[in-house]
């Protein structure tokens, strides 16, 4: 996806210099297309006893890709010593229930930042881009500024505070500092932050990013609670922010237009045992029309073009905006978004059709370019006597 | 800068003097009211004490990784029905037969490697704990235990060792029960099933992290030094080869290499010692028939040696699991007459008395304590302080912090000896699953015992006094002592006021010898201590003699010494003006520093120690001025004095202790030398205190009660 938004970008400023490009990369975010999506999922404690808040990164991982963010675009950084703990009671296996219906720890999970990697200096690097040279791609936030990202936190910590590892903290300056140095970067259209911690909202007090939408466990003074002990491995296995989170998205498919103010209004205080906070005076979009799948899920629209391959376009290509609806697409809340999605096009898409357009009204194209060459004849004469 | 600034002072301010800084000042006040201040400081030391049990706090498991209880047990009847298996054939076998000892040996040994456990035997030589003058705080040593050359009494231990299937075997868990092999004793059946049932569950689960050692400890020479010889040689490996061979020459024709052949037929029985990774905790286990309970009982046992204290975690853990989970009663000991005593009671109820007046006041003072709860916790403190001071361990557990493992001993007493079939099982499996937990608890530890508190006093199963409470208590009852000796120095030293001009100038010229004699003879009668502190090596040397002839042999050597020293040092001129004074100054100087320093090595020794030598000492008054004042107050110190020095004595001392504590029945002048030796038997540093600081300072109080001035 990235990769081909790229080359449109490419394509149009060669051939239509200056107003197109103007248009696309002078633009603020605001008008640009919401592209990719990418998930940064941190958990940023170890040891045996911190059992859930693995659990919980390896929940929310594996809704994300349920929901469509393919494991290229998910950054998970993980302590990663629960599964192999001698300790565990099921080896290579984490459960996030007592039920142990799902193993969360299957073959195909990739922990981009294991173990003692999982650092202060690491996440702030993944966020704002700067890494050595050495380190791989899979292991970059490679996002731009049509990309939403989620970033989930889950760990102890405390007011202004995330302990990374019982050895280092995060404060809430420097999140913030690393999510306005993303937006000078262009590194994100928009951002949602998750974090189930002790004090998780005080961690927001700094953000003053726009584009940024925050939401948290608990409030300032509140604890957040684990959910339950599962009594077989003989340690808490999940959050309670994190289990309602994902029972919501457990009744949720890729197609579902769940909007983010569901969710948000999805959490009982008395459930939680803790007050959900969120923080919406950064963000713009109104929280009814967002779906969830904006951030926890993959994006939706493909900007199809045949025309990346070729010199000129053939005549009778359509350029298609198509929405990849799902099958069932009756209902009339889903057709206005997809009729309103279709209204939103891409500038360069607007121009090649005009283009295009004024092309088919001309009908004959040889004698087009037979006049085209009259034409020219004076204009070499004229120029010919003016150099002289 | 601020020298330029001072002679600017200095030059504006030429006429008066320099103020001494505030704490000077104060140093100054509070030495001028040395009396007051000392008779306020003991009362409130003494008061801090008692309230002890009032300001006691709830225990509280303080580390996160151990997370008791959060485990279902995986205990089931299936372990228990194989452990009772073990333990019908154990009891089984002939007590008379004089082989039984082997045979259980080897039905035990064919149990845990039917489990598919490593086993080995490992025999040692019990040796008798032997006065040593230079062995106290030194390190438990190898060599001394192979010393005595004699093959014929030999014990041996079954170990088991279960490897953790997925950990890197760094770390190991104890499991202890003593069984005495050659004897037949239900209870102690009844703990090697419950250790068997558990370490047979352990055998297969696959959440270990930590090796898991079961010791069946051979009790027949002792609890103790079965699990300390092991530890020993668990700790300490011998690798020469000249005492391996050694002791494989000594064991040639004894049944030992009987018992390992017949052993090798059957099952790998590893000969040589096996060892898991360092100990992480210890948890020794007994199976006590006491009468007359109400329930089952689990009483634990933490004392080591010194007064040392495992990490209170540990005994959190036990008594979480064993109240919240398996309904057990935990008690730790305490003095039984505390009990009876009225004035307790009294106290007990004065001081709920002042708490509900003061939760009435402001209903967030909550320091109110029920009057049982009161006596409860002052009786179990008692007994704490007690054993803590004695610096004897309470059972095999005192092995284990020799060697800085965190160890306790759980005695469980069924309430009644279970004859039918299916209570006793009950009963194990409550106990079982009891260790199951607590094993599992501390296999989820990943260091060892570290977040909770070592120096701490309990008050109950589920109430401790942490070392900043009741440290305020002895600071308070220390801190008179250096300012009352301030103030007789000064006292001692003031220019005479009669003898003004030439004279002044001699007697300054004096000062410092008058000092230095008290110094010299407080220093002589030290030395004459640590002579009495000897000599008890030489006199145990005597063979056949009973512990009374001991103890006369003794006292009489000792107030020999006593009195040649004294026709020694006794100066030939008249008493100095102000001697007494000065030697009284540095006595308590003297005092002072032994009380701290004991402090640090054993509190309880030291608070008990300061009790006694603290009133002892601001007391003592040349008996010769008091009778020639003749005043009440006099009178009432000479009363005060002649009590104390007479309990101060440290075998009067013990005999009231006695007394009060077991009533006053049969008094056996060999008792007080049992006691002794039991003290440096065990290297107790409270032997050394006794000899060292309580009894020159006794003599030394003596000396100015009886001071001609």
């Amino acid at each position: 996806m990235a990769a081909s938004s790229a080359v449109v970008a490419i394509l149009a400023s060669i051939w239509l210099c200056s107003s197109i490009a103007a248009d696309a990369s002078g633009s603020s975010s605001e008008t640009t297309m919401h592209t990719n999506n990418w998930a940064v999922l941190v958990c940023t404690s170890r040891f045996w006893f911190n059992y859930r808040h693995m659990a919980n990164t390896l929940s929310l991982y594996r809704t994300v890709k349920r929901l469509g963010i393919p494991d290229e675009r998910i950054i998970l950084m993980l302590a990663d010593d629960m599964a192999c703990n001698s300790r565990n009671k099921y080896p290579a296996q984490v459960f996030n229930n007592e039920n142990h219906w799902l193993n969360l720890y299957g073959d195909n999970v990739e922990v981009d930042y294991r173990g003692y990697e999982v650092t202060v200096e690491n996440f702030l690097r993944v966020l704002t881009g700067r890494h050595e040279s050495a380190v791989p791609r899979s292991k970059r936030l490679l996002s731009d500024e049509g990309s939403h990202i989620l970033l989930y936190m889950t760990g102890h910590g405390g007011d202004e505070f995330l302990k990374f590892q019982d050895s280092e903290e995060l404060q809430s300056h420097d999140l913030a500092d690393a999510v306005k140095q993303m937006k000078e970067k262009h590194r994100f259209k928009e951002l949602l932050i998750m974090v189930d911690t002790c004090q998780a909202a005080t961690l927001f007090n700094q953000l003053h990013s726009p584009g940024v939408l925050a939401i948290a466990s608990s409030m300032k003074g509140e604890n957040s609670y684990s959910h339950h002990l599962d009594s077989d491995v003989g340690v808490s296995v999940v959050d309670r922010f994190t289990f309602y989170t994902l029972a919501f998205f457990e009744r949720l498919n890729m197609y579902d237009n769940a909007s983010l103010s569901r969710l948000f209004n999805s959490y009982d205080p008395n459930l939680l045992m803790s007050n959900a906070y969120y923080r919406t005076d950064l963000y713009q979009r109104n929280l009814q029309e967002v779906p969830v799948t904006n951030f926890f899920g993959s994006v939706m629209e493909t900007v199809h073009t045949d025309s990346a391959y070729r010199a000129f376009p053939q005549k009778n290509t359509p350029r298609e905006t198509r929405i990849r609806t799902g099958k069932t697409a009756e209902d009339d809340s889903r057709r206005s978004i997809l009729t309103d999605m279709t209204k939103a096009e891409c500038p360069f898409t607007r121009i090649v059709s005009s283009l295009e357009s004024k092309m088919e009204t001309v009908g004959n194209l040889d004698s087009l370019v037979n006049y085209g060459l009259v034409m020219i004849l004076p204009v070499l004469v004229v120029s010919v006597w003016l150099s002289t | 800068m601020a020298e330029v600034e001072k002679k600017e002072v200095a030059a504006a301010t030429p006429p008066w003097k320099p103020k001494p800084r505030p704490i000077v000042r104060l140093g100054i006040v509070l030495i001028s009211h040395s009396l007051l201040v000392s008779v306020v400081c003991c009362t409130a030391g003494v008061v801090a004490l008692f309230l002890l049990p009032m300001l006691a706090k709830n225990t509280y498991i303080s580390e996160n990784a151990l997370m008791p209880g959060s485990a279902s047990s995986m205990l089931s009847n299936d372990d228990i029905s194989e452990a009772e298996r073990l333990a019908k054939d154990l009891t089984s076998l002939n007590s008379g037969a004089a082989d039984a000892g082997i045979e259980r040996r080897r039905v035990l040994a064919k149990y845990l490697s039917d489990l598919g456990v490593e086993v080995g035997y490992h025999k040692f030589e019990p040796h008798q704990n032997q006065f040593h003058p230079l062995h106290f705080f030194s390190s438990p040593d190898s060599g001394l235990s192979r010393e005595n050359g004699s093959c014929s009494s030999y014990g041996i231990n079954v170990v088991g060792i279960i490897r953790a299937p997925q950990a890197d075997g760094k770390e190991a868990i104890v499991l202890v029960t003593p069984f005495n092999f050659r004897k037949n004793s239900s209870s102690e059946a009844l703990s090697i099933s419950i250790g068997y049932a558990v370490f047979s569950l352990l055998s297969r689960v696959t959440w270990l992290a930590k090796d898991i050692i079961w010791l069946v400890a051979d009790s027949q020479y002792g609890e103790y030094a079965s699990v300390a010889s092991w530890l020993r040689d668990y700790h300490i490996p011998v690798f020469s080869a000249s005492s391996s061979d050694n002791a494989d020459s000594c064991f040639e024709g004894n049944n030992i290499n009987l018992l390992r052949e017949e052993s090798l037929d059957q099952t790998e029985i590893s000969s040589g010692f096996r060892r898991a990774g360092t100990m992480a905790a210890a948890l020794v286990l007994k199976v006590t028939d006491v009468k007359g309970q109400l329930e089952d009982t689990l009483s634990v046992y933490a004392e080591a040696s010194n007064g040392q204290m495992p990490n209170l975690d540990l005994i959190n853990v036990v008594n979480y699991l064993a109240v919240h989970r398996q309904g057990l009663r935990v008690k730790v000991e305490k003095f039984i007459s505390v009990l009876r005593w009225e004035w307790i009671w009294v106290l007990g109820d004065t001081l709920n008395f002042i708490g509900k007046v003061a939760g009435s006041l402001n209903p967030e003072w909550k320091f109110g304590i029920s009057t049982p709860d009161y006596v409860e916790g002052t009786a179990t403190l008692a007994n704490l302080l007690y054993r803590q001071a004695l610096g004897i361990p309470t059972g095999p557990h005192g092995a284990f912090r020799d060697f800085q493992v965190d160890a306790i001993t759980l005695e469980i007493s069924p309430k009644v000896v279970y004859t039918n079939q299916g209570r006793r099982n009950e009963f194990i499996l409550r106990s079982a699953r009891l260790i199951e937990g607590v094993v599992r608890s501390v296999n989820n530890l990943l260091e060892k015992f570290h977040q909770s508190f070592f120096l701490y006093l309990l008050t109950s199963p589920a109430k401790f006094v942490s070392v900043g409470v009741y440290m305020i208590g002895f600071a308070l009852l220390v801190a008179p002592l250096p300012l009352v000796a301030a103030s007789l120095y000064v006292d001692a030293n003031k220019p005479d006021p009669s003898s003004q001009g030439p004279k002044h100038k001699l007697q300054i010229n004096f000062k410092p010898w008058k000092w230095l004699s008290a110094a010299k003879q407080v220093f002589t009668v030290h030395a004459w201590g640590v002579f009495v502190s000897l000599l008890p090596y030489f006199i145990s040397q005597i063979p056949n003699s009973t512990p009374a002839a001991h103890s006369i042999i003794w006292f009489s050597l000792s107030t020999f010494g006593l009195l040649v020293l004294y026709l020694i040092t006794k100066s030939p001129f008249k008493p100095q003006k102000g001697e007494w004074e000065n030697l009284k100054s540095v006595t308590i100087s003297v005092v002072f520093i032994g009380l701290l320093l004991m402090s640090v090595v054993n509190f309880a020794t030291a608070q008990i120690g300061a009790l006694v030598l603290v009133p002892a000492c601001l007391l003592a008054q040349p008996l010769k001025l008091d009778i020639r004042d003749a005043s009440l107050k006099s009178f009432l110190r000479i009363a005060c004095n002649v009590f104390i020095s007479f309990v101060a004595f440290p075998p009067v001392g013990f005999f009231v202790l006695k007394g009060v504590n077991e009533g006053s029945g049969n008094m056996d002048v060999g008792e007080f030398w049992t006691w002794l030796e039991s003290l440096w038997a065990w290297n107790s540093a409270t032997y050394i205190y006794i000899g060292m600081v309580h009894l020159p300072c006794w003599v030394l109080c003596l000396h100015i009660l009886l001071h001609s001035c």
